[in-house]
């Protein structure tokens, strides 16, 4: 048992139990540090494939980022000590739990059963040069179409973002009419 | 030394507690943690595959780059369509959410 392994087996059991921390935590702010571990243990996964760019990239933009507009909103919209959150019921719970395992089921099998043979001689991982070359590439094996359609989402959901969670009449004109 | 089933199966069982959540939580925003729960599974498959059968082809570093940022741009459109229900109902449960419903 090589070093490599026992750090997935560990960083793997951090992010299962983190995950279940996230499903089943009643306070909604430990369910946002729960994802917190969760993704810094993938980030930690990343790294041991080698993909040392998109482990900074994860955890740039989604611990730092994504899950810090969540604390933030949580924080705004939620007494987050309330006692009483909702909960579904116990006969949903089990159901859902049924469906989730099958889903694992299904998945999982299909990996098991296909196997993938033995991996490739030579395993390496994209280095930043690559990555940056595919991006902006036009030709193909390019993505120069996806990462401008992205920047595109990403300005229409921030504006979109401040329209909707702008306090409403701010920018109306009180008279009618915008 | 880990395999790609190894990668393979706990994003399976990542996503399958990604769904459960989805499925049995009533929260708003506990929902769209969930939902980042099953978009972390995607990306990581795409990183294994990507490193273990592809040698390195950068599509599998680009996609998961896509991933993140359709996440940011979802968290943030969310996070905000949550805020404005907060300020009419006061309240984050989904099922209370049925204003358009016929």
């Amino acid at each position: 048992m090589t070093l490599e392994t026992v750090f997935f087996y560990l960083m793997a059991a951090f992010i299962l139990f983190s995950a279940f921390f996230v499903v089943t935590a009643r306070n909604l702010f430990r369910c946002a540090m729960g994802l917190a571990a969760v993704l810094i243990g993938i980030a930690g996964l990343y790294l041991l494939m080698d993909a040392q760019f998109l482990s900074a990239i994860q955890v740039a933009v989604y611990v730092g980022g994504v899950v810090v507009l969540v604390v933030f909103a949580i924080l705004m919209v939620e007494d987050v000590t309330q006692k009483e959150f909702l909960r579904s019921p116990f006969s949903r719970n089990v159901a859902s739990g049924i469906i989730a395992e099958l889903l694992l089921a299904v998945v999982a099998g299909a990996a098991i059963v296909q196997g993938f043979g033995p991996p490739h001689p030579e395993r390496s991982a994209a280095q930043v040069r690559e990555i940056g070359r595919a991006l902006l590439e036009t030709g193909p094996g390019g993505f120069a179409l996806p990462f401008e359609v992205i920047s595109l989402v990403l300005v229409a959901a921030l504006v979109g973002a401040v329209t909707i969670a702008g306090r409403p009449g701010e920018h109306d004109d009180p008279k009618g009419g915008r | 030394m880990p395999g790609l089933l190894h990668y393979l199966v706990l994003s399976a069982l990542l996503f399958a507690f990604g769904v459960y959540g989805l499925l049995t939580r009533r929260n708003l925003v506990a929902m769209l943690l969930c939902v980042e729960l099953v978009l972390n599974a995607a990306a990581l498959n795409f990183v294994a595959f990507h490193r273990f059968l592809f040698h390195g082809d950068p599509a599998g570093a680009v996609f998961p780059i896509l991933i993140i940022a359709v996440a940011a741009a979802e968290a943030a459109v969310a996070l905000a369509i949550v805020i404005a229900q907060f300020r009419h109902t006061h309240n984050l449960d989904a099922r209370a959410a049925d204003t358009l419903h016929g």
